[in-house]
């Protein structure tokens, strides 16, 4: 004699008034939804991409007429102010990410496997400093940077952005060697490796892709960062947003050549976007 | 052990700490340019600030109202948008690479973009919306159409962060509490304030912690979009410790008004903490 097998019955909720009179309407608000939620993110963006690509009297009304052109690029790169702060973005992004990586590593490490007094002190120092607006220490910034002589130059813009990273990048390392199991750590203790060697052969490489997802956001971040770069800097040392707000709010007319130059200052967020996402959502996960 | 902080301490001592006090000493001097000795004038500028209508009357309020509602509203459209990415479609890789663009491109050029498409007489959004029959907005001229479209762009930037972190949350659920509520025949809207939001709780909490203290110094979009205009009416803190500053040459003035921002910032930080930590014990 076999018995049957006895599974329990789910219990569905039964089909509410708007699927039962409209089938498939929810799978078509749905859609709707996405195209619209792709509208929104992406129109500005295009809406940009096509002004740059516009001869200048081809701007207004943008979306009629068929003339396109590449002048307003060359145009632009033309100008030697705007390469300048290109670079010069390029290196400040680059120095600033290696060397806040650098610094904060050992702060990182630190708050997440010390305990005792220090620690909860820089804990509370970096907590507190992060919550102070960047406005508050840029301004006087401005002076101490003056009287130092390095206004304008490449260590007056690099040494504050570090000091703001030191706050927050710390928190994010803290939270990368936080994730890992300190067990393998102590494995390597007893094998004979010192302190030093454990962190360095043991927690660094676990915390690495954390790491690494850090740095493309801080090299992003560097690059696209403003209110440093419009109060730091001035005609020596141009940054590649602040000459684009200069554009923007100084002239303000000349669109399409604004939009092409917004466009080669947006091209890492392209490329990042698009070839780097997997390290984006990660780094902005922690 | 304290080798390993030494250097960021280092660097946050001398280019943050030490330029806080530097920036206090500047506060109480007399700036302008006929003045070459810097004489000490105590509390002036101070009480000039919290004399300044504009400073009470527009600054304040605009800082804390584009706080909330940015944090507000961006919170609810990222969690609109993680819950949607939460379930399988066709083409959800691609929303999910596209929502990251607000999170990559500068802030200066979101500004730069929006303030285009919304160009009075160009922009492409003024057209569509004369077309589709809506009245004449002065998107850039009036007051709350200007400082609406601040926060559109702040939500716009921020909303996608909210998605992400939200997603992630989401994703690492358990799914015993999900299972038990389909036994028990929970509908879908019971289910979701029952169960996911309890559950993503924490994680909310956290980011709106971030995000409030991050959206109190907002600059870079209020700057391109409006420079606090029209006629002072749009500035934030941030924007007015800097017109003070740079732009009226009351290096000063402007000086105490990052001042008392830092200061409001930490009590109101602090609060904040303290908020969360309660929070999270309740839910605990």
């Amino acid at each position: 004699m076999t018995v049957e097998p006895f599974t329990l019955p789910i219990a569905r909720p039964g089909p509410t008034m708007f699927e039962r009179f409209a089938p498939g309407a929810w799978r078509v608000f749905i859609g709707l939804v996405i195209v619209a939620v792709l509208m929104i993110f992406i129109a500005p963006v295009a809406i940009l991409i096509v002004t740059s690509i516009r001869p200048a009297s081809g701007i207004y009304y943008i979306w009629r007429g068929t003339e396109f052109t590449l002048q307003n690029y060359v145009e632009v790169l033309q100008q030697p102010q705007i390469l300048h702060a290109m670079f010069n973005s390029f290196v400040m992004a680059t120095l600033a990410t290696v060397v806040s990586l650098g610094v904060t590593v050992g702060s990182g490490y630190m708050l997440s496997r010390f305990t005792g007094r220090i620690q909860k002190t820089w804990f509370a120092t970096i907590y507190v400093f992060r919550t102070v607006p960047y406005i508050s220490f840029v301004l006087p910034l401005y002076l101490v940077t003056t009287n130092l002589r390095i206004y304008d130059t490449y260590l007056g813009l690099l040494l504050p952005h570090i000091a703001v990273h030191v706050c927050f990048f710390s928190w994010l390392m803290k939270g990368f060697f936080d994730s890992i199991n300190p067990s393998m750590e102590h494995a390597a203790l007893i094998d004979g490796c010192t302190r030093w060697g454990a962190f360095r052969r043991v927690a660094l490489p676990s915390a690495m892709p954390g790491i690494a997802a850090l740095s493309i956001l801080s090299w992003l971040w560097t690059w696209n960062e403003f209110l440093f770069a419009l109060i730091l800097t001035g005609q020596r040392t141009p940054m590649i947003t602040s000459t684009m707000a200069q554009f923007v709010t100084e002239t303000g007319t000349e669109w399409n050549l604004m939009s092409a130059t917004a466009v080669l200052a947006m091209l890492p967020a392209l490329l990042v976007t698009i070839f780097g996402q997997k390290y984006v959502i990660r780094g902005l996960r922690m | 052990m304290l080798l390993l902080v030494a250097p960021a301490a280092l660097v946050l001592v001398c280019f943050q700490i030490i330029p806080i006090f530097i920036g206090m000493n500047a506060s109480f001097r007399d700036w302008s340019l006929v003045n070459p000795a810097k004489t000490w004038i105590g509390l002036k500028h101070y009480r000039d600030v919290l004399s300044d209508p504009v400073f009470l009357y527009t600054v304040l309020p605009n800082t804390f109202m584009l706080m909330v509602s940015s944090v507000v509203l961006s919170l609810a459209s990222g969690l609109g948008l993680a819950l949607l990415l939460n379930k399988p479609f066709f083409g959800r890789p691609v929303v999910r690479t596209v929502i990251l663009l607000p999170l990559t491109v500068a802030p200066v050029i979101t500004a730069t973009m929006i303030r285009w498409s919304f160009n009075d007489q160009f922009g492409v959004i003024t057209n569509l919306l004369s077309v589709l029959g809506f009245p004449e907005i002065g998107w850039l001229s009036d007051k709350w159409p200007s400082f609406s479209l601040i926060i559109l762009t702040d939500v716009w930037i921020w909303a996608p962060w909210f998605t992400i972190i939200i997603l992630a949350a989401l994703q690492g659920l358990p799914r015993e509490p999900f299972e038990a509520a389909q036994i028990d025949a929970s509908g879908k809207w019971r289910t979701f304030t029952h169960i996911t939001l309890p559950m993503l709780k924490p994680v909310i909490i956290v980011c709106v912690l971030i995000r409030s203290i991050d959206a109190f110094r907002t600059f870079d979009q209020v700057w391109i979009l409006t420079g606090g205009g029209p006629a002072r009416e749009t500035e934030v803190f941030s924007v007015y410790a800097y017109v003070e500053a740079f732009v009226h040459l009351d290096y000063g003035k402007g000086a105490a008004a990052a001042g008392l921002g830092a200061l409001i910032m930490l009590v109101v930080g602090i609060g904040l903490y303290k908020l969360v930590n309660r929070l999270m014990e309740v839910s605990r």
